[in-house]
């Protein structure tokens, strides 16, 4: 086809439209900076009941909208109790056996759009609902020490505990379950509430939209007790595409974007953008590995400690660098009680060395070692497993893997039919807690999947921490109870049943104008904003 | 005619109840309890069996098996397991997403189709039928999430013309959300019916009436618009059919890069959460698109080709 003077000036005229088009989408792009937007990985807003919320994008927009009695100190977890700020306590002492727990509350709190004054009776009301076993509620868990509840007047409520727990606080009050929420508003709106929640925090619900890329808009609660947010709006958004909620963020669309946890990913993204901002709330993810110990080959200690030598822990960390940590305990080095790289007997440093790893083989009689496993196609999951499988090929061992999707993963892991089971869950900093879950008898995975994560059959198959666990759990003194928990993690780690590889922090890559008014350290995977400012 | 109409929709009875059967059965053989999959870890034995007896997720299979097919002939498919919102909500959402991507990106393909499939054939063996066959091998190797991607980084990213993600809000919003994937898609659906036109067009162009026709004096535009492509609509039209479905379904990949609520995502996030009453609405949905479309392609037949209507 000949070009001629028409098809010329057709194409120019072509050529010039899309060439003006930049400037006339990027004005309508042009997006009010009165709005702090957030992006994380999930496929949209499940609830904003915090009782029954268990998706941690969720927590994002409940920890806004809701307060609890107390909170933690800005940017970390609370070294011992002092620490704390008050919330909407705003005073509390402890029984001296730590059985009983007294709060002062705010006066004067309002709930927003008008549902009153917070008072004891909503305090009440919100621990009695976690409680009551007839509420589909998601962390029951947390609050089952809770004897009965108090109040005394419209401004103090008491807290009677069946057992000692001097870490009251750090647990269940820290838990974002435990948001305060109005009688009222839950009696008017029913199973609407989850939709149109009611609080009393630093943002006030303005719309939840069925359309994940519209989320969760929030607007600024001029009424705050501890004073206005800095930012008059806040969205949480969902956009479950790594590529797509990356170039958000790269294209300004939004200012936060969760970050993804696998291996190279932060430095492929600091390459395009050196000037992003890396938040990382520690410990965030235990990833740990569990040896079934019904599994034949497993039933000698010589072969599992195989496995704990032929497993390099610095690797796995430093391939999931900046967020990985190793870890040398069950308890990370960041938790009361948790060994560090000084403190782990040298018996339980189960240090890389192939070389060692054979020789206890060679011992058992199993040179060759071969064994099935399955694993989550997650990022998280699969990344560290695949790892893991090729540094037991280093040391002559041979784990035939098997990846499927997530929740086929746990819905077969659960029933304690993996031979080397993987799981990557968050705790607070409660140091009984990871044992009680993980390796108490009472959490033994069962073939229905009706168990809990022990996955080792842990003091099922043979003696377990049960006793000192019980000990623990009824000691009130602070310092005892972690020196019973020292004792735990070294037998856990002497029978070489679970083997701790790394923590791996909650990341939020953020853009540099935004300002978050503090340092992040350590923490839950979620965290207030309402200091930040765009700057 | 009309009784053509009727007996091809009382076709699609059986094949639907087929349908509905597979699909109930095949999400009841995936492993995962979606009470879990709902509560969490942490919720207690008691809580999962109140939130079965809830959902009904403890009836027998078979008594699941008629309230679902009830709640499809009721139109009625009950709440999320998983989202706040009812099923009926977040079909209505993300239904008219997939909708207008499938019939943009298949009119954007159509378009760049057509022409560059005529010339292919009408330029046979020249440089201009090479060019189509390069574009049209680019169109079947590339992956569409890569070509989303790369085009989110040029045209998005880059030249800021178009939106990251989302589908949009009013009206403009909405089609400018959608041009770029809708682009996307095109431009791979063109790659096939572009192919499939060139080869259709060729088959027509060898057959006597187009030599009778050239030789009576005919233009050769018109030969080639009137008389070859008129004729050779017939497998055109059941490609575009085959290609509509296989986009209504098949845009997950697409939809997922650019972040648009549509049906697709919808389905593929209920699957991994194990969320029984969105799976099985979503792909009733997908189901029940699948005999329109071939009820459509039907009733076109009829208008295109008179030896149908004839017979």
């Amino acid at each position: 086809m000949k070009l001629n003077r028409r098809h010329f000036l057709g194409g120019s005229a072509a050529l010039a439209g899309f060439g003006a088009m930049p400037a006339i989408t990027r004005s309508a792009f042009a997006q009010s900076d009165d709005m702090l937007r957030m992006a994380f990985s999930a496929r949209g807003n499940n609830t904003l009941d915090p009782a029954k919320s268990i998706q941690g994008s969720d927590e994002w927009s409940i920890i806004h909208i809701f307060d609890k009695l107390v909170e933690l100190p800005r940017g970390r977890f609370a070294l011992d109790n002092s620490e704390f700020r008050p919330s909407l306590a705003t005073s509390w002492e402890v029984s001296e056996d730590s059985t009983a727990w007294t709060f002062q509350l705010r006066e004067g709190v309002q709930f927003h759009k008008g549902y009153g004054e917070m008072t004891s009776d909503d305090v009440v009301f919100t621990f009695e609902r976690l409680l009551d076993p007839e509420q589909i509620g998601t962390r029951r868990v947390l609050f089952e020490n809770i004897s009965s509840i108090e109040a005394e007047g419209d401004y103090q409520v008491t807290f009677r505990l069946f057992t000692p727990d001097p870490l009251f606080l750090s647990g269940p009050l820290s838990s974002y379950a435990s948001s305060i929420v109005p009688r009222a508003a839950l009696e008017e709106k029913g199973e609407g509430f989850e939709r149109d929640p009611i609080g009393t925090g630093p943002y006030v619900f303005e719309r939840l939209d069925a359309d994940p890329s519209q989320g969760v808009i929030m607007v600024a609660n001029e009424d705050y007790f501890d004073g206005p947010p800095a930012m008059p709006r806040l969205q949480a958004q969902y956009i479950l595409d790594t590529t797509a909620h990356t170039l958000a963020l790269m294209s300004g669309e939004v200012h936060m974007i969760e970050g993804v946890r696998g291996p190279g990913w932060v430095p492929s993204i600091q390459q395009q953008n050196p000037n992003l901002l890396f938040d990382v709330a520690s410990p965030g993810s235990f990833f740990s590995l569990h040896l079934n110990l019904t599994y034949p080959d497993f039933e000698d200690i010589r072969v599992r400690q195989a496995l704990f030598y032929a497993i390099d822990r610095d690797e796995i960390a430093a391939a999931m660098a900046p967020i990985s940590q190793r870890t040398y305990g069950v308890l990370p080095p960041s938790f009361p009680g948790g060994f560090t790289d000084e403190t782990i007997p040298d018996e339980i440093r189960y240090d890389y060395s192939v070389e060692r790893a054979q020789q206890l083989l060679s011992e058992a009689g199993k040179e060759g070692l071969s064994f099935n496993c399955f694993t989550s196609q997650r990022e998280d999951y699969s990344s560290v497993t695949l790892i893991v499988q090729e540094q037991l090929r280093r040391a002559g061992i041979d784990m035939q893997l098997n990846i499927m999707d997530h929740t086929g993963y746990h819905a077969e892991n659960n029933k304690g039919v993996n031979t080397l089971s993987q799981r990557s869950s968050a705790y607070p900093p409660v140091p009984t807690q990871p044992y009680l879950e993980m390796l108490s008898a009472d959490a033994a995975a069962k073939e229905d999947g009706s168990g809990g994560p022990n996955f080792s059959q842990y003091g099922v198959e043979m003696p377990g921490i049960d006793d000192l666990l019980d000990q623990a759990n009824n000691e009130p003194d602070f310092d005892a109870r972690l020196e019973l928990i020292r004792q735990m993690d070294e037998q856990v780690m002497s029978d070489a049943v679970y083997l701790p590889v790394s923590t791996n922090g909650y990341l939020i890559v953020r853009s540099p104008d935004v300002d978050l008014g503090y340092e992040m350290e350590s923490g839950f995977a979620h965290w207030r904003l309402d200091q930040a400012r765009l700057t | 005619m009309f009784r053509l109409v009727a007996l091809r929709m009382l076709d699609a009875i059986p094949t639907m109840l087929l349908a509905l059967t597979l699909v109930f059965i095949t999400l009841r053989m995936l492993p995962g309890d979606p009470a879990i999959a709902a509560l969490g870890e942490y919720a207690t034995p008691q809580q999962l069996e109140l939130f079965r007896e809830q959902m009904g997720l403890n009836l027998p299979l078979w008594q699941q098996y008629f309230v679902f097919l009830w709640d499809v002939v009721t139109l009625d498919f009950g709440e999320s397991l998983i989202s706040s919102f009812s099923v009926g909500q977040l079909i209505a959402l993300h239904l008219p997403f997939t909708i207008e991507l499938t019939i943009a990106a298949m009119l954007m393909g159509t378009i760049m189709a057509l022409p560059l499939g005529v010339i292919a054939a009408t330029q046979r063996g020249k440089s201009a039928d090479s060019s189509t066959r390069i574009f049209a091998l680019l169109g079947f190797a590339v992956p569409d999430f890569y070509l989303g991607a790369l085009m989110l980084i040029v045209f998005a990213l880059n030249l800021g013309w178009f939106p990251i993600s989302g589908g949009g809000s009013d009206f403009w919003d909405r089609m400018h959300h959608l041009a770029l994937p809708a682009f996307t898609l095109g431009i791979l659906k063109a790659a096939f019916l572009s192919r499939l036109t060139r080869s259709s067009l060729l088959e027509v162009l060898q057959k006597d009436y187009i030599r009778t026709a050239r030789a009576k004096g005919g233009r050769e535009r018109r030969v080639i618009y009137r008389h070859g492509l008129r004729n050779a609509l017939l497998p055109i039209a059941t490609g575009l059919g085959l290609s509509t479905l296989a986009t209504l379904s098949g845009s997950v990949a697409i939809e997922l890069i650019f972040n648009r609520p549509g049906l697709g995502n919808l389905l593929v996030g209920a699957i991994e959460q194990r969320d029984y009453p969105v799976m099985q609405a979503g792909i009733v949905v997908f189901a029940f698109f699948v005999v329109l479309v071939n009820l459509a392609l039907d009733i076109i037949y009829i208008f295109i080709d008179p030896r149908i209507r004839s017979e």
